[in-house]
Order: C-alpha cells, then sequence, then structure tokens
C-alpha cells in the first residue's frame, strides 16, 4: 500500500461566440456635457468581470481616463439587446459592440474639436482626455471642453452606436459542413496536472496544475488569472469529486445540500500556475479572444490520465472518485483492452453494444 | 494610461466583497407576496385531474396558477434556431421529471404559501420512467416524450451528423484501431445566488421583472412569447448576478412570476431554496461518447468513428444547440483527414439538462484528450509528440470544413512543456502553428491543406452598423 504519483496532459481548444454566430451584442454612448462618458449595453456581469473589461475597451478606444467611463447593463429600457453572457461571448463581442460604439463617438469628438481648434479632424488624436494636434500637443481641448461645446454652441448630444453581429452559418445537416466560420475566433490552451494517487484509499489529490492559455490578448490580466483559476476548480470538481447523480443513471441519492455535494473548496486548492499567451485575434477588441468557458475543460482529462500514470488504471467515467479509482485497480487485469486483430478494445462493458437489449442498433445502426 | 492590459481592479469589486451590490433578493417592494410550486413528486406519471379551490380558499392566498392561465404554455429555447417548441411552462396531462412544476402559489407569506401548495389536490397515474441513454431507443424501452426516444429533428435526421473523408479506408489502412468510452457526469452549478425573480405591476400597465438571468434581452423574450406580450409592456432589470454558469439562461422564475403578478396585481417574488436550486434546478447534462480512432504506428491519426449520447433529460431545451457544438469540436485541436460523427440527443426521466461552462465541448475535450492519452501509451508515445504531430496547423481544415487561419495548439503545448520541464525530442520542440510541408505533410493530410491565403469570412465589417448620430 502506498502512494503514487503520476502526470497527465491535455491540449484543448474553444470557440467563441455562440455556435453557428447570429448572436448580437448592440451598446450605445452618450456624452454627458463635461465630458463623462456613459455607455449602455445589456452584457449581464455572471460575476466574470465584463463591466470592468468593457469599460477598459471603452477608455481605450475613445482615448479617454477609465475613470471617466461608467457602464449601465442594469436594464433593458436603456440597453440595446445582448443575446446573453454565454459562450464565452462577453469580451469577444459585447466587446467589439462597445468598442465600435466608441469609435463612433470618437469620430463625433474629433468632429467637434476640430471645429474649435480649427484643425481637420484628420490631424488629430484623443489621448488622457484630451483631443491633441498631431506634432503640435500644445494645441490641444479637453473631451470635457468639446463635450461642453457640443452641448451649449453646437446643439449636439455627443453619441453613438455599435453592433456586433456575425451572420448565422447554416450547417449541412448530411456532413455537418459549414461554410462560413460557426465561432468568432478559437482560444487554444495546454495543461499538465500532477497527482498523488492512494492505492490504499483510492484516493487522488492533486498537487500542482500548470496550465498555459493563449487567450488573444489579455484586457485584463488580472480578470483572466481569475477566470484560469476558478475554471481549474470546477475542472478539479468535474475530474474528482461532483456528480448531481452518485449512481448514475439512476436518480437515487442526489445531494440536495452543501453538505451532501461534493464541490471543491479551498482546502482542495493545488499549485497553480498559468501561463497567458498572446495570438492576438485578427478581429477582436484589441486581439482579444476568450477565456471564460474553456477554463474547466482542460483538468478532467488531465487528471485522469495523470491517475493512470501514477497507479496504471484508466478512469474513464467521471468523477474519478475513491470507489472508482480502487475498482479500477481490484479489476485491473479484467480491465486490460481486448485485443481483436489490429483492434485494442477497451471499455467494453460500459458500452452502447454491452448494454442495450439490441446491440445499441438505433445508435450504431445508423446508415448513410 | 492605457486601460487596456493593465491590472484594473474590478468595476464593482468593492461592493460586491463589502455586501453593498443589489442583488435580486435586496430589492424591497411593498405588498411583495411569497411564491411556492407544486412540483411533480413521479419521474413519470399521467395527470388526471388537478383541483386548486382548496388553495384558493386559503386566507392570504393571491393567485393560483396552472396550465390554463398561460397564454401559451409550450416553449422551446431554441424556436428562434427553428427547434420546435417541446416544453409546458406548467405540467399538461403528464410530468415527465421528479419536481416539474404543476402549479403556482402566490400568497401573503412563505408558510401561506407553503400551505397552499399542500392544498393542491392532484391525481396521478405512474408511469414507467427511462434512465440510461444506452437503453433509451431499445425497442422495450418505455418512451414518454411526443418525439420518440430522441430529438428527431436534425434536418431530415435523428442525430447531429458529421461526415467527412473515407472513414472505412482510413480504418482499413490503419496499424492499430483504439477504442474507448468516455463518461462525463452531471454536475450542478452551484451558484451562491439561487434562481429568483421579482414581478412587479407599474401603474403605466407594464410589468417589471428583477432577474438573475444571464441574459436579460432572452428570458424577456421567452416571457413574451408566454404571456404573448409585446416587449414594450416589459422591462427587465438585472445584470448583476451572483453567479450564474450557464444555469441561469434557462428563465427559471421570472415567467411564473409574471404570470401571479398579473393574476393577483402585487409583485410576486419567488426564490429557489437550496434545495430546489440543487434538485430541480437544471443540471450539466451527463454524456456517453465512443471513440474509435485509426491511427499508424508512427503517430498519425488517419481517421475517427464518434458516437455520442447526450443526456437530455425531459424536454430539448438547448440540448440540440450543445450537441452541434459538440459535433463541431470533436476532433479537437487536431487535424483528422476521415471522420464520421454521429450525435443524440436522448430523453430520460430526469430534470432538463441545461448549458453549463463549456456546454457541448467540455464532454468532448474530457473524451479527445483522454482518448488521446490512451492511443499514446498503446503506441508507446510520447503524450505530447503525439499531440504536436497531428496538432492543427495554419490552412487546416476542421471536420466540418473550417479552414484555420491562427491556431495555437502547437504554441501552447511547447509552452506548457517547457513550463513543466517535459523533454520532447528535438523535431517536436522546434515545431510552429505555420503551414504544413514536408514531414508533417504526409500523404493523407495533402488534401485537409486549404490554398494558400484561402480564408473563411471572420468578423464581418458591413455588419457593424454603428451610426453616430
Amino acid at each position: 500500500m502506498a502512494k503514487h504519483r503520476g502526470r497527465g496532459f491535455s491540449t484543448i481548444e474553444y470557440p467563441t461566440g455562440m455556435n453557428q454566430n447570429g448572436d448580437p451584442t448592440q451598446a450605445w454612448i452618450k456624452l454627458k456635457p463635461d465630458g463623462s462618458v456613459d455607455v449602455f449595453a445589456g452584457t449581464v456581469d455572471i460575476g466574470q468581470g465584463s463591466k470592468t473589461v468593457h469599460t477598459q475597451i471603452v477608455a481605450d478606444a475613445l482615448g479617454v481616463p477609465y475613470a471617466s467611463v461608467t457602464m449601465d447593463n442594469s436594464n433593458t429600457d436603456s440597453s440595446s439587446i445582448c443575446t446573453g453572457t454565454f459562450a464565452s461571448r462577453g469580451t469577444f463581442i459585447g466587446g467589439n459592440a462597445v468598442r465600435l460604439a466608441a469609435e463612433k463617438v470618437r469620430e463625433r469628438i474629433l468632429d467637434i474639436a476640430a471645429k474649435e481648434l480649427e484643425i481637420s479632424p484628420d490631424d488629430l488624436e484623443i489621448a488622457d482626455g484630451e483631443v491633441l494636434a498631431k506634432g503640435a500637443p500644445e494645441r490641444r481641448i479637453s473631451v470635457g471642453d468639446v463635450a461642453a461645446a457640443a452641448t451649449w454652441s453646437y446643439g449636439e448630444l455627443i453619441s453613438g452606436h455599435g453592433t456586433a453581429l456575425k451572420p448565422l452559418a447554416e450547417v449541412d445537416d448530411d456532413d455537418g459542413s459549414v461554410t462560413i466560420e460557426p465561432h468568432s475566433a478559437i482560444s487554444y490552451a495546454a495543461c499538465v496536472i500532477d497527482v498523488e494517487v492512494d492505492d490504499e484509499t483510492g484516493e487522488t489529490t492533486v498537487l500542482r496544475m500548470l496550465q498555459v492559455y493563449d487567450v488573444g490578448r489579455a484586457i485584463n490580466p488580472t480578470l483572466v488569472e481569475g477566470q484560469i483559476e476558478g475554471g481549474a476548480m470546477m475542472g478539479l470538481g468535474l475530474g474528482l469529486l461532483e456528480n448531481s447523480y452518485p449512481y448514475y443513471p439512476s436518480v437515487e441519492h442526489r445531494g440536495e445540500q452543501f453538505g451532501s455535494y461534493l464541490a471543491p473548496s479551498l482546502e482542495d486548492f493545488p499549485v497553480i500556475e498559468n501561463v497567458i499567451l498572446e495570438n492576438p485575434s485578427v478581429d477582436g477588441p484589441f486581439g482579444a479572444k476568450a477565456i471564460g468557458e474553456m477554463a474547466n475543460n482542460a483538468q478532467p482529462p488531465a487528471i485522469a490520465a495523470a491517475i493512470h500514470d501514477a497507479v496504471g488504471v484508466w478512469v474513464t467515467e467521471m468523477p474519478a472518485t475513491p470507489e472508482r479509482v480502487l475498482r479500477a485497480l481490484e479489476e485491473k487485469e479484467r480491465r486490460e483492452p481486448r485485443r481483436e486483430g489490429k483492434r485494442v478494445i477497451f471499455d467494453e462493458e460500459i458500452s452502447v453494444a454491452a448494454v442495450s437489449t439490441n446491440g445499441g442498433e438505433a445508435y450504431w445502426g445508423v446508415h448513410g | 494610461m492605457k486601460a487596456v492590459g493593465a491590472r484594473l481592479p474590478r468595476y464593482d469589486g468593492l461592493a460586491h466583497i463589502t455586501g453593498r451590490t443589489q442583488y435580486v433578493d435586496d430589492v424591497r417592494i411593498h405588498g411583495t407576496l411569497w411564491t411556492k410550486a407544486l412540483r411533480s413528486p413521479h419521474h413519470h406519471a399521467a395527470v388526471r385531474s388537478i383541483d386548486t379551490s382548496r388553495a384558493e380558499a386559503l386566507p392570504g392566498v393571491h393567485a393560483v396558477v396552472t396550465a390554463q392561465d398561460v397564454p401559451r404554455n409550450v416553449y422551446g429555447h431554441l424556436e428562434a434556431l427553428g427547434v420546435p417548441a417541446d416544453e409546458p411552462l406548467l405540467a399538461e396531462g403528464d410530468v415527465r421529471w421528479k419536481g416539474q412544476v404543476i402549479a403556482a402559489v402566490a400568497a401573503e407569506s412563505e408558510e401561506i404559501a407553503l400551505a397552499a401548495v399542500d392544498a393542491i389536490d392532484v391525481e396521478f397515474e405512474e408511469r414507467e420512467a427511462v434512465f440510461d441513454i444506452r437503453r433509451a431507443a431499445d425497442p422495450d424501452a418505455p418512451t414518454f416524450h411526443q418525439w420518440g426516444p430522441v430529438y428527431p429533428h436534425f434536418g431530415p435526421h435523428n442525430h447531429r451528423r458529421v461526415r467527412k473523408g473515407d472513414v472505412d479506408r482510413a480504418f482499413d489502412e490503419a496499424d492499430v484501431i483504439v477504442e474507448g468510452v468516455y463518461r462525463p457526469q452531471a454536475i450542478e452549478h452551484v451558484p451562491m445566488e439561487t434562481q429568483v425573480a421579482l414581478a412587479v405591476p407599474e401603474a403605466s400597465g407594464r410589468l417589471t421583472i428583477y432577474s438573475c438571468t444571464q441574459a436579460m434581452y432572452f428570458s424577456m423574450g421567452v416571457v413574451a412569447a408566454h404571456l404573448q406580450w409585446p416587449l414594450s409592456k416589459l422591462k427587465f432589470v438585472g445584470g448583476t448576478v451572483g453567479g450564474g454558469f450557464g444555469g441561469k439562461v434557462d428563465t427559471a422564475t421570472e415567467t411564473i412570476c409574471a404570470l401571479l403578478a398579473i393574476k393577483s396585481r402585487r409583485p410576486v417574488k419567488w426564490r429557489f431554496t437550496r434545495e430546489e436550486e440543487f434538485l430541480v434546478s437544471s443540471t450539466r447534462a451527463p454524456w456517453h461518447i465512443e471513440l474509435r480512432d485509426a491511427v499508424t504506428t508512427d503517430g498519425w491519426i488517419l481517421g475517427r468513428r464518434t458516437l455520442t449520447l447526450h443526456d437530455a433529460g425531459a424536454y430539448a431545451r438547448f440540448s440540440p444547440y450543445g450537441v452541434t457544438k459538440h459535433a463541431f469540436h470533436h476532433t479537437g485541436a487536431y487535424t483528422i483527414p476521415n471522420v464520421r460523427f454521429d450525435g443524440f440527443v436522448v430523453f430520460t426521466n430526469r430534470v432538463p439538462t441545461t448549458a453549463m461552462r463549456g456546454f457541448g465541448v467540455t464532454s468532448v475535450s474530457l473524451a479527445v484528450e483522454l482518448h488521446l492519452s490512451r492511443v499514446a501509451d498503446v503506441l508507446g508515445m510520447d503524450p505530447l509528440e503525439l499531440r504536436l504531430k497531428n496538432a492543427n496547423r495554419v490552412g487546416d481544415t476542421t471536420g466540418n470544413r473550417v479552414v484555420l487561419h491562427d491556431p495555437s495548439t502547437v504554441a501552447v503545448t511547447l509552452a506548457a512543456a517547457e513550463a513543466a520541464g517535459h523533454e520532447v525530442g528535438e523535431e517536436y520542440r522546434s515545431m510552429t502553428s505555420d503551414r504544413r510541408t514536408g514531414d508533417l505533410l504526409p500523404e493523407h493530410l495533402v488534401e485537409q491543406q486549404a490554398p494558400e491565403g484561402a480564408h473563411m469570412a471572420t468578423f464581418d465589417p458591413t455588419l457593424t452598423n454603428g451610426g453616430g448620430h
């Protein structure tokens, strides 16, 4: 009886935006008379930090201080449509909507500044809340003074709106093919997990998670790390702990309290190392792709592979509970793959062919 | 100072951690009524009769709703994408999962609401239930869904399919065929904030709905469809959510609150108990995935045969979407020239499953990556070298014919190897994601490479019609 260490790997990809697209986010922006920026978008912040990220994008797209931007996503009367906070679409699609709205506002600021400074708008730029003549920064006017001029002299509400929408990608039902990209971008990640498996209790402890994520561009590295580490814990729950139906497919013995449902907690938190790569997307806001959902996908297969590396058994029904690991160890010989010619057949006992009364004809019998 | 790339603190972080953020449950409106639901005690049963008269007569009860009170009771989450409606808001004729809502009441206190639920009389006739997706489509399996055991509307097919290349030939030519079965489980979303909504009738005749939805416009559309109201009569207030993870796309409480508010002419609130959140809110779906890979002894993947069963629970909800997304990513981060994929949405008598972080792909990532670790083990190959060899490159075409323009599978894999101190051979260390040439463009991958410069439409600037004014 001993504890054994093992290492497992995985490499994954994950799409940004709803599969097959067709999921708009719209945003609009107005300036108050002192140059304060009000952003309205319907993107719900579920705790991932989209309000922060959108505010950062608007601040830089306009060239104004972050602190001068207010983000309102509080209701459907003032906000335009956002299809929703899912499908890892907040930063890319929501971010593009607010970026495009900000670019329209920027054009209006430059037009009015051009009148005030008597310089062509093409020769102006905005930085830190000041509109400056390119090459002659002493000729300047603040965004606040531009907004005041718009309000009191020109009778204009400086505003702009933006829509991010990629058209629906139709899928061919016969072969699954598409003719336009069915996503906005793809993010990539690799994961290395070290575990220790106790062959007496069957318990697996994750010692270390090393994860590399290409997110295109980290708009806010702290929030990206928050997603990576929060996702890692959910991935650990998927790999080792959580199960709505402990005896699936039976519906009995479901956990109905925190005390009877095993979600990961701080005591399960291993050493986590994050590497963020930035391979910018061609059309995301400032090159961003996505990080949200994919952050819990890489760990379960790496954990299961690490268990095999440690004790030589494959657990392919999730989660890899102590009971499952122990059973796999006990039945190690019986579970060796069956070899038939060049076929190496694992897991036959749990296959459709074995469990169905007619070999799974309804599923495996598909023609065409 | 540039904001993009800066480690700025969260916009709303201080308010969250000091308890000053107003979530739905913090909103106080004078005269608000409590909601409780009568839920099915059976996994599958016919509903012979419902009698709400005793409940309605209880002092303090202001409204009771059943299916008859819903202008359009049936709803489909994906109707906009062509998936027909199949799920009633309130059960009608039968119940198909334990916990399905049959009726709801609004009363002056939680206690009265609970007493009223107990006073609703329902006659059931229990029926056999089905739980194992592997057997659900067997000839002798009980069926309960109007569409049969599996979702039948993937165009002319009852399954999502991907077909590319010549899979039979790939399996003939392979040196080894590795077969495995992968079963990722259902889990709970476990948000700190349980499902909650508050519907307030306004003097204008509009209805304001305070909601924890992850998608205000989507949920507003769901409510509007059930009520048969125009969007002008609804206002959703939300945008700040105490944890969602996909579970709050379901619009679990909003519509029933709206119905009760309209009927009682009072503000109505419904907050799931923790037990309800665990037992009757939707879960991540359980999946069953069988993979067969045709490989060469030197580690090329020539072909893949996939059978996926997705446990939808009792109704379709987002399941057809999830299986299509799953199908689109069933080759993972690799280029496999010959694929045949069949994915079924299978109905069982459990809580309908729904979206959750990584929807459709978490499951296939488990299967693909664990399977590749096995393939490497069978071949006696380094697991990262196997991945690097088959990793997708610029110009490669996926199973569903997407031409990749910026994959970074090689970059993330090599970065992970280096950071972990895992040695790979020199030929692997020098790999990049550039277009395949030489040894990395064997005969079986030549046709997978799109012509130089060919790429599919990305973000379409003609659709970014932001007007200045």
